[in-house]
């Protein structure tokens, strides 16, 4: 290769490089970003019309082809805007479907696509009611094992199919067949089972379409059903769902919810586009002035997605371990939010060292003796609220202060241990802190070493594999075991029932064997009166929380969610953990 | 040359046989239930109804000899099977995610030969100056930080820290993603070259990854060149009155580069491995990052089938490097070396 061939070569390399360099750029969407100089006026306008524009098959600028989705016309409103986020932590999300996600990523992007029958009213955040969404009313009948919903009758998906009492129940039918995460709550529904093990429809549930009513026959009383309607396995899925099966979230799905899919979606995004079919919210609001777009990017961590954000790359971000006192600092955050979930110990039952009623007093000196002021601030710079009980302010039902050995005291910690080991109790190993590594939690173990060392009693750190650590505790491996639960949808039953209840024994039960409790649990759920179900729920706590002392709560999770506030005016995040995009808005 | 040529691409058989069928029997080694974890989501109590309907699907009830076979009469056929996570084609993925490792490796490569080689030639030909103390020094600290902790450094000082001091928009880097929302393929000329703003989201990952590299090949080239500047046909060169610079380029570069080309060889193992750690911090949807994410899913499929595209590009990588000796110094004759 003489050099003269080389010479030219590298001026044409160079010229190419110069030619993309200054080139097509029209594919540049990121200066609409909010997070970007270019979004400039205050009347939320981004400074170039062109950007931020859908390019390809505006949605909204005609007749809807199939695939495609009828939504907000962003391209002739002119200037518009998207929040870009960092919402999915590790991998992309394995399913968008309602049917299958089992992921409170995904399900950022599926309650803003889909509307359910019920929706949670937490304008009072201490007492969050259920109200109809879909539905336009329900009830229940006197013992709450049959429940009639009335569909709204301009319920439609953005793509003009109607949304019929048929098509919740062949909608259910469908999630029961594809067998999801989540497909157990329509054992909840007569013939549920039935539908799980051999398919076909769900006896239990009875569509008339022309008095608009679907009326939902359960196996079990369960005053707290409409909470559970509204959960995502219970979405309302087009006729087109039902043919393409578990592919159809590999398409564009259609909704009914305040955004449509722009497109598909990728591994890297998810872009939606404002619906202007939607028929508003609970209170009929449709937020008129939401955002048009919203794309979800992917992020390989926690820590990665918030450095992207602080790097203008996007609006919003989850809030990693160990930033939140920066995150407090320098932007908005939704951390005054109450979420609905505990952090907790679990202790097994059935472990000889710490469970059974010979060791009764060990565990309730072990919850008094943990510092819970100091984990928070330590290691979650006061962000979370300290625990009193397991089930959070939020719950309907739920009260404060249920717990009698959930304040720090090393004086009666000290007395209870004492007492124990006249009793004859003794440690013949170190007690075994059972946790997933590298999962932040390492810090939380420490103080806790620390605290039960300060009464005399030895403990040890016992990490797991995080991959393998719930397994091993759905084996009946926990002793006791540091865990958290969010709630999935707003009931008391949904931490009793799933985290103490003899039927959730070694599934999301870590160890918990007590007639008495199961009782209480059964008996509150078939009580339609919401004080006397509350007062039993309370009851069945306190069995939990002091008669058996067979958990440690530890603190109450908050919002984890940071955003620009120079460009954000709200960024609401619900106690379910799910932000209301429709009311997110620029300044 | 040929005999040579097809006995080496005859051994990438056993090559690839033998590293594929080691990490499969691996994963069964490693804790973690596929189906616990697809039924799960990987932090919740798995479904029992789901991890049944999973270990149906995927035959992982199978003894692990029947699944093994089965593997790799799929495998035969190009067959690599789906993601147990998504059900994607993993022939899919591999289209998808192997474009992107190969932009962000040529951008890699290109970077450690040019800035590394020159490097490395200044500071021979200016031994003793200030470049090349600097040179030194700057390559040992490159060589001695992790390359993640490089990474995220750069992610600061170039993205995060011009964003939060109101630098010029074009003057702030990008920390994550392959490009702007919305961008595409088609956003890339002639395949690998980054159009508009995109090249703001290269340039981090790039240098990240060609960073620790480019140390290594700027030490070796100097350290080659100060070998053969004083060389006797260095001497002959001069001595006939031809311009330095030609005769550092013709004579002293092209001499110098066999062991660079040696390094830069093996160095693209070193690439593939770095991808691993470089595409998680910035995000970047490659080969690398979801071959981290599959082992995590415990996904066996998407696993197996990007490390066997990994491993077969590394054998060609190393055959034509191996063939390249014999262009840059006409002296190895391929064949004969063997068949002596």
């Amino acid at each position: 290769m003489n050099a003269e061939y080389v010479r030219l070569l590298t001026v044409v390399f160079a010229l190419v490089l110069l030619a993309a360099s200054c080139g097509d750029s029209s594919d540049d969407n990121e200066g609409a970003s909010g997070s970007d100089a270019d979004v400039e006026s205050s009347d939320g306008e981004s400074g170039d019309p062109e950007e931020g524009d859908p390019e390809d098959g505006d949605p909204s600028d005609g007749e809807t082809e199939a695939g495609e989705t009828e939504t907000g016309d962003t391209a002739d409103e002119g200037p518009s805007e998207f929040v870009d986020l960092g919402t999915f932590l590790g991998d992309p999300p394995q399913h968008l479907d309602p049917a299958l996600n089992s992921t409170v990523g995904a399900y950022q992007v599926i309650n803003a696509v889909y509307d359910g029958l019920t929706e949670i009213d937490a304008s009072d955040p201490a007492n969050p009611t259920i109200v109809p969404l879909v539905a336009e009313s329900y009830e229940p009948n006197a013992d709450a094992t049959v429940w009639t919903f009335t569909i709204r009758e301009d319920a439609a998906f953005s793509n003009g199919e109607a949304i019929t009492a048929s098509t919740f129940k062949r909608s259910w039918e469908r999630a029961a067949a594809l067998q999801g995460f989540y497909s157990f709550l329509l054992t909840f529904l007569e013939g549920g089972d039935a539908a799980l093990d051999s398919g076909g429809e769900i006896s239990g549930v009875v569509a008339d379409d022309d008095a608009r009513t679907l009326e939902v026959t359960l196996s079990a009383p369960n005053s707290e059903f409409d909470a559970v309607a509204g959960f995502q396995l219970f979405f309302p899925m087009p006729e087109e769902a039902l043919e393409a099966g578990a592919e159809y979230e590999n398409g564009v799905m259609i909704g009914n919810g305040p955004y449509a899919m722009e497109s598909a979606r990728t591994d890297e995004e998810i872009t939606l586009v404002r619906s202007d079919s939607w028929v508003g919210d609970f209170n009929g609001e449709t937020w008129d002035d939401r955002v048009d777009r919203i794309v979800f990017r992917t992020q390989s961590d926690p820590e990665t997605g918030y450095l992207a954000f602080e790097a203008g790359e996007g609006d919003s971000a989850n809030i990693p371990p160990g930033r939140t006192a920066d995150a407090q600092a320098n932007w908005g955050t939704t951390l005054d939010v109450g979420i609905l979930g505990s952090y907790f110990f679990a202790i097994n039952d059935r472990s000889d060292v710490i469970g059974g009623a010979d060791n009764l007093l060990l565990r309730q000196a072990v919850s008094a003796a943990i510092d819970r002021d100091e984990i928070n601030e330590a290691v979650f710079s006061g962000s979370r609220a300290t625990a009193t009980g397991i089930t959070p302010p939020g719950i309907p039902g739920q009260t404060l202060g249920l717990c009698e050995f959930c304040a720090f005291d090393p004086d009666q910690a000290q007395a209870l241990f004492d007492e124990w080991v006249a009793d004859g109790g003794s440690l013949e190993d170190p007690l075994p802190l059972q946790f997933a590594s590298d999962s932040g939690e390492e810090p939380v173990i420490q103080i806790v070493i620390d605290n039960l060392a300060d009464i005399g009693i030895e403990a040890e750190a016992q990490p797991f594999p995080p991959e393998t650590y719930f397994d091993e505790l759905a084996s009946g491996g926990c002793v006791i075991c540091l865990a958290g639960w969010f709630a999935d949808y707003p009931t008391y039953d949904n931490f009793m029932f799933n985290l103490f209840h003899g039927a959730a024994l070694d599934g999301t039960n870590l160890g918990f064997i007590n007639d008495d409790f199961d009782a209480l649990v059964d008996e509150a759920l078939s009580t339609p009166d919401s004080d006397a179900a509350a007062a039993l729920f309370q009851d069945a706590e306190r069995i939990v929380l002091n008669e058996q002392t067979m958990t440690v709560p530890i603190n109450w999770y908050r919002g984890d969610y940071v955003y620009n506030d120079d460009e954000i005016a709200t960024f609401p995040q619900t106690s379910l953990g799910l932000i209301l995009w429709e009311q997110v808005a620029f300044k | 040359m040929a005999s040579y040529v097809i006995r080496r691409l005859l051994l990438i058989v056993p090559t690839v046989f033998f590293a594929i069928s080691f990490l499969f029997l691996l994963f069964f080694v490693l804790p973690g239930d596929p189906a616990n974890l697809l039924a799960g989501g990987g932090d919740r109590i798995p479904n029992p109804i789901r991890v049944e309907q999973v270990n149906d699907k995927y035959g992982l009830d199978d003894p692990i000899a029947t699944q093994f076979v089965n593997y790799w009469k799929r495998t035969l056929t190009w067959d690599l099977g789906e993601s147990f996570a998504t059900g994607r084609s993993v022939n899919e993925i591999l289209g998808d995610r192997a474009k992107n490792s190969l932009r962000l490796g040529v951008w890699a490569i290109i970077a450690e030969v040019l800035i590394g080689i020159g490097i490395g030639v200044y500071s021979a030909i200016r031994r003793g100056s200030w470049v090349d103390k600097l040179s030194t020094v700057g390559t040992a600290v490159l060589s001695a930080v992790p390359i993640f902790v490089l990474g995220y450094a750069f992610q600061y000082w170039f993205a995060v820290y011009p964003n939060t001091h109101d630098w010029p928009q074009w003057a702030r880097l990008r920390t994550s993603q392959i490009g702007p929302p919305g961008s595409g393929d088609g956003s890339w000329f002639l395949f690998f070259i980054p159009t508009g703003e995109q090249w703001r989201y290269v340039v981090l990952p790039a240098l990240t990854m060609a960073a620790v590299s480019t140390a290594l090949v700027a030490r070796l080239t100097r350290s080659s060149m100060l070998g053969v500047l004083d060389a006797d046909y260095m001497r002959t060169a001069r001595s006939k009155g031809l311009d330095e610079r030609r005769i550092v380029l013709r004579h002293g570069v092209r001499n110098a580069m066999l062991p660079v080309i040696t390094l830069i060889g093996l160095d693209l193992g070193a690439v593939i491995g770095a991808a691993v750690l470089i595409e998680t911090v910035f995000s970047w949807p490659g080969l690398g990052s979801t071959i981290a994410n599959a082992v995590e899913d415990r996904d066996l499929p998407v696993v197996l089938g990007l490390t066997l595209v990994v491993v077969l590009v590394y054998s060609i990588v190393n055959l034509a490097i191996d063939i390249s000796y014999a262009w840059f110094d006409p002296r190895v004759r391929l064949a004969k070396r063997d068949d002596t």
